[in-house]
């Protein structure tokens, strides 16, 4: 695989905080990145900082192998939808997709045309008048008709209601599969997601927690439910992330995956092992590293529940 | 190039800031101005007549300066564009409007010379300090004029900007005490004779070419502000 972003030791400090961390990961031609994290965690920074709009404090960013900086070639090719976008004062959604028809090399006018009647976007409302989703839809818009080689999404979806953000993610996939590109979409609703993302990049307080396919990242764990006894047993010599009872039922999150003989001590103890949602996982995994010690697990079950 | 030239089509997406407007100040002042003169006309004053409104638009210049940075910038960089190609196409689109306006001024000029002011003695477009030397000088003059009212709104806003509202007004503050203190030396200097007498030197051509050099220092140091400025 060819990587086309490639981030080495990338820090951002600001005046008290240290936004990003010494973070150095590659992101992989034609795949859709899901960049996961809290808030505040350091995503939109670093999205930023690769498309040229911030400045990182220490590291170094190659992008298709040059830096980004004041570098027209490679900013063309990229698109950063923001979710705090700001568009010129009078400028009307009409007026933003005729710019960005100027600017993006594989702009698709009659793709743009179908998303705007997707989204029910009234074109000639000025933008600031525009709600929260219909303001974030013309961020959606730019972001899949530009059809840069590298698109940024910054939680695009503030303010869209289900059926629109079914849509995002609809037409994200199938103009994907006909145009394969890197997308990068950072998202708090990771569950949405789950189905779209190929791999997982998961930011917390500046530093990588986690970047593995997220097929990998599902067979990470599992939770098994049954009995408390029988599970207890089951579950020694394990890592537990999670426990939650309710009377005898007990279930529990355990790290690593199930092989053959696993299944077969499953069956025999009359448990059941079920997948763990990304978002459960994710989650877990975050508030696992933010107290990496077993005595905290406890206090972590309290504040789940 | 292509991209530079895209970026002036960005900045006039926006027809209200740098067509509308302007022409609606314009005209108005024009309008005002004239219904005056005619009703000292009226009265039987004899003029000539002049009036400062035709400075309304020029002043126009430094809302459009500051707009070109603080709306658009952040949109350019949506758009992928370089903050080098934002700079100049916003530079270029700036003395595009400077240029129409300075013609229309120069146009009025000479409408006004060739009906004697109306027919009335009255004079909105046409300063006798500017086209003494030529009609040539007096174009160039407004242009000079607006391109540096237009300049300064955005190297304001360039500052205003990357480091935020208490460096803009430190820095505004920071220039008027030193023009206060410019003004304070020169009397105390005696010089005020000397300080006139250079400006009378200059004429009309010079003051111009003084301005334009103003105009290329400060958007010189806009593009260096401009250069690592965050949207």
């Amino acid at each position: 695989m060819t990587d086309v972003i490639e981030v080495q030791g990338l820090t951002k400090r600001y005046r008290d905080i240290i936004a990003v961390d010494d973070v150095s990961f590659t992101i992989e031609k034609d795949t859709i990145y899901g960049l996961l994290g809290r808030n505040g965690a350091g995503k939109t920074t670093v999205m930023s900082i690769l498309t040229a709009q911030n400045f990182a404090s220490s590291g170094d960013i190659r992008i298709f192998g040059e830096k980004p900086y004041e570098n027209a070639r490679v900013l063309s090719r990229m698109c950063f939808v923001r979710e705090s976008q700001k568009y010129p004062d009078d400028a009307k959604p009409v007026h933003a997709f005729r710019s960005a028809r100027l600017f993006f090399p594989h702009w698709d006018e009659a793709f743009a045309q179908r998303l705007i009647s997707d989204f029910q976007l009234p074109q000639n409302r000025r933008i600031k008048k525009l709600s929260r989703g219909q303001l974030s839809a013309v961020g959606v818009i730019i972001g899949l008709a530009s059809r840069a080689e590298i698109t940024f999404f910054d939680e695009p979806y503030l303010g869209l209601d289900a059926v629109a953000r079914q849509i995002f993610y609809d037409r994200l996939l199938e103009d994907y599969s006909e145009h394969p590109r890197t997308v990068i979409l950072s998202s708090h609703l990771i569950d949405e997601v789950a189905n779209l993302i190929e791999r997982v990049l998961v930011i917390d307080r500046g530093r990588i927690l986690l970047d593995e396919t997220t097929d990998a990242v599902r067979d990470r764990a599992c939770t098994i439910v049954g009995d408390a006894d029988a599970v207890d047993r089951f579950i020694s010599g394990r890592e537990v992330i999670h426990r939650e009872s309710l009377g005898r039922t007990t279930s529990v999150t355990v790290l690593g995956r199930l092989g053959a003989d696993d299944r077969a001590r499953l069956a025999a103890l009359g448990l059941d092992a079920a997948p763990v949602s990304l978002q459960q996982l994710i989650v877990r995994l975050t508030q696992h590293a933010a107290f990496d010690t077993p005595d905290v697990h406890a206090t972590i079950e309290e504040v789940v529940r | 190039m292509n991209r530079t030239v895209n970026v002036v089509r960005l900045q006039l997406v926006n027809k209200m800031t740098y067509i509308w407007i302007p022409l609606i100040i314009l005209v108005g002042a024009w309008v005002l101005t004239l219904a005056i003169y005619a009703m000292l006309s009226g009265n039987g004053a004899p003029g000539p007549f002049y009036g400062g409104g035709s400075q309304a638009p020029l002043w126009y210049f430094l809302v459009v300066g500051i707009q070109a940075l603080t709306f658009t910038f952040p949109f350019s960089q949506a758009m992928s564009i370089t903050r080098r190609e934002f700079y100049l196409g916003t530079l270029l689109t700036a003395a595009l409007t400077a240029a129409i306006l300075s013609t229309v001024f120069l146009l009025g000029g000479f409408v006004e010379t060739a009906t004697r002011g109306y027919g009335m003695n009255g004079y909105f477009f046409r300063i006798d300090a500017l086209w003494a030397a030529g009609w040539w000088v007096a174009w160039l003059a407004y242009f000079a004029i607006a391109m540096l009212m237009f300049v300064i709104g955005f190297w304001a806003a360039t500052i205003y900007k990357r480091w935020g509202t208490i460096a803009i007004t430190v820095v505004l503050v920071g220039l008027g005490l030193l023009l206060v203190a410019a003004m304070w030396l020169t009397g105390r200097l005696d010089a005020w004779a000397e300080v006139f007498a250079w400006f009378g030197a200059q004429g009309a051509l010079g003051l111009t070419l003084w301005g334009v050099l103003l105009t290329a220092l400060l958007a010189g140091t806009s593009y260096l502000t401009l250069r690592h400025a965050v949207p």
